[in-house]
């Protein structure tokens, strides 16, 4: 290690965060030169049958790796292997093969390997980079085959020490097949964050920097390096004091990345003791083990739309009943709040039809939906739900509430079903938690009235700010509007929590700004009772809560309600969090 | 022969996932099936086609299915492209 060498400093891309140190591998990954075999006509067919075979050969190694990846990593990491598969079997491809194999008398391997040229070159060269990653999946794809046409194995690759591994562009099936526990780190000349190896480096917290551009005129095997994922920084032949300063952030992020596994089996709970619920937004029954995996207390919000939208037909009531029943069971016990179905605005299924509206989003959405064209659906819902209430601790949610009689007719429908049910002999939960969305502002404003008919409230903030300030979210003009930080959002959520205190109910946020770490103390400080987030966002705002007090959050709220702008709402909330934590625990 | 118009709607476009649960879908038909987008028209059973096809969010598509089961092909479709416009990861 004792060269002379020059300290370069390389920027790129920040792909995967944390920060590693050590020599640098550099992977070709390139197979032998594919040379232009000219057949005969009679061996056409033979040519063609190889290719088959090799296709399938690679098809079958790549269930085993889908099979690997999903158990060593997670299914959704090795949904690559799924796609890459069904590139194996695309008609158009064989179709071109077997046409230049044929016309052209060429070898299978030639053939194969102009036809994923075209693709990969037709990929680079398109405009949105979720699209032009793709060709990097192209071209592992084409090395698997070529592989098998050639007769040589991919065998992992193995890595004498732990190394920082650099390639032009990694393809998913390097980033699987290196031993795990040698990869420091990945440095790429190519790549994109959405690049698969990318989205794989990430998710198996390994640091990664891609678009280093011209890296490969700079590196050579064996160098000495740093590679920084948060910054997207790769330097070569470091002097001790870079090396110095790097190792110390990279202890840092290694303290961090083991106070939030750590955390997975802790209570949300401030220094001063106060639990707050932690639970979790889900959209698919899938999604409830990685609730209970990341330690959340509940699902605070389980949208049901999809259900509605992903048939051309009703979801009948005894396959709701089915669905609500294996979520609730998943929970092992948790709380379940389920919302019911908020349709309307611009989410219609095909068998709900409403007159034109000029403003959907004024319009017939929610609860309202309920009263005008989907009834028989709300009551389906609302009885698939009861009778799969008694399998769980099943809430019932209405979303969009505008005023109490919409509470108090949604209560005598479900005394009706209730009634139907008991008539019918169907056995069904007596009493489920009935809870009300508060993402309007005039809900916002009666919060203690509608509080008194119900179990518990909701605060969805994205609608909320929407309509509070009356802007539509999509308006690119009115973004500076379309602000979470307006005061008046803030002064509505702390109304709504005490409204709903004072009647003895409790409130949670389902919202984005329930996962907003900036806001995390501003909401524990307004005594919010439940904060329900993505799993994702989870671990960060548990460790924000363990590490504040009640009364530092309140101080903190009483700050807030000082300013005037949402400029210096924004500038508040970033100082008080830079001053509090270290800025590296914003997600 | 049927057709009928699509918005992609999903965030990321119709990428690698999105593109695979189409061809999943088309290729138990029988019919043959297509989907252009600005004039461009692919086979909707080649996942290369589709991702050549760079539709992303908004993008406008027909669908264009001929066959024997070209009713149960588009209904089948139809349902996997709402199915779609609720993905939000990004492969």
């Amino acid at each position: 290690m004792a060269k002379a060498a020059k300290e370069i400093r390389l920027q790129g891309v920040a792909a995967s965060p944390g920060v590693v140190i050590g020599p640098v591998r550099i992977l070709t990954g390139e197979v032998a030169m594919i040379s232009r075999r000219t057949i005969e006509a009679d061996q056409a067919a033979a040519e063609m049958e190889r290719l088959m075979q090799a296709l399938n050969q690679s098809s079958e190694e790549l269930e085993i790796i889908y099979q690997q990846t999903s158990a060593a990593y997670s299914p959704d990491a090795a949904q690559i292997f799924r796609v890459h598969q069904a590139m194996l079997s695309d008609p158009m491809v064989i179709d071109e093969c077997r046409d230049m194999i044929q016309k052209e008398r060429v070898g299978a391997e030639y053939a194969f390997s102009e036809v994923m040229d075209r693709y990969i070159e037709k990929l680079s060269a398109l405009g949105d980079e979720m699209f032009r990653a793709r060709h990097a999946d192209v071209r592992d794809l084409k090395r698997r085959v070529l592989h098998h046409l050639l007769g040589s194995e991919i065998a992992p690759i193995v890595l004498e020490e732990p190394s920082i591994i650099f390639a032009r562009e990694l393809t998913p099936s390097d980033t699987v097949h290196l031993e795990r526990g040698k990869v420091l780190g990945f440095a790429m000349d190519f790549g994109a964050r959405t690049s698969h190896a990318t989205i794989l480096a990430r998710s198996i917290n390994v640091p990664a920097v891609v678009g280093l551009k011209e890296g490969a005129a700079s590196i050579k095997d064996g160098d000495w390096a740093i590679l920084d994922g948060s910054e997207g920084v790769l330097i070569l032949n470091p002097t001790p004091v870079t090396e110095a300063f790097y190792r110390k952030r990279r202890e840092k992020y290694l303290d961090r990345l083991q106070r939030l596994e750590k955390l997975k089996d802790l209570p949300a709970r401030t220094l001063d003791g106060k639990n707050i619920e932690l639970a979790c937004n889900i959209e698919f029954i899938e999604e409830a083990e990685s609730v209970i995996a990341m330690g959340g207390d509940g699902v605070g919000l389980f949208r049901t739309e999809y259900l509605f939208l992903s048939g051309a037909e009703l979801p009948t009531e005894e396959r709701q009943v089915e669905e609500y029943t294996r979520l609730a069971k998943a929970m092992k016990g948790k709380p379940l709040i389920i919302r019911t179905f908020d349709l309307g605005g611009d989410k219609l299924p095909p068998f709900i039809t409403l007159p034109p509206e000029q403003n959907p989003f004024l319009g017939v959405r929610g609860v309202r939906l309920y009263f005008n064209g989907a009834s028989s659906l709300f009551r389906t819902q609302l009885r698939a739900i009861y009778r799969a209430g008694l399998h769980g601790d099943i809430r019932i949610m209405l979303p969009m509430i505008t005023s109490v009689e919409e509470i108090i007719q949604c209560r005598r429908i479900i005394a009706e079903i209730q009634e139907e049910l008991r008539r019918e002999k169907l056995p069904f939960a007596e009493q489920l938690p009935l809870g009300a969305m508060i993402e309007v502002p005039a809900a916002a404003v009666v919060a203690d009235l509608i509080a008194k008919e119900c179990d518990f409230l909701s605060i969805g903030t994205n609608d909320l700010v929407q309509y509070t300030v009356a802007v539509d979210r999509g308006n690119p003009h009115l973004l500076y509007l379309y602000q979470p930080y307006h005061p008046a959002v803030f002064r509505l959520i702390a109304g709504v929590i005490q409204k709903a205190h004072e009647q003895g109910v409790w409130v949670g946020m389902c919202g984005e700004m329930a996962g907003d770490p900036l806001v995390t103390m501003i909401l524990i400080g307004m005594g919010l009772d439940e904060f329900s987030v993505s799993p994702g966002s989870l671990p960060y705002i548990k460790e924000i809560i363990r590490n504040v007090s009640v009364e530092e959050c309140e101080e903190m709220v009483a700050q807030l309600f000082e300013l005037a702008s949402i400029d210096k709402i924004q500038r508040f909330l970033n100082d008080s969090f830079r001053r509090k934590f270290s800025m590296e625990m914003l997600i | 022969m049927i057709t009928k118009s699509f918005v992609v709607k999903n965030q990321y476009g119709l990428h690698a996932r999105p593109a695979r649960m189409i061809v999943e879908e088309a290729s138990k038909f029988r019919s043959a099936i297509y989907i252009s987008k600005d004039g461009e028209e692919i086979n909707a059973k080649s996942i290369m086609g589709i991702l050549t096809l760079e539709a992303r969010k908004n993008s406008e598509l027909i669908l264009r299915i001929e066959g024997e089961d070209e009713e149960e092909a588009m209904q089948a479709l139809t349902e996997v492209m709402e199915k779609i416009s609720l993905l939000e990861e990004q492969f």
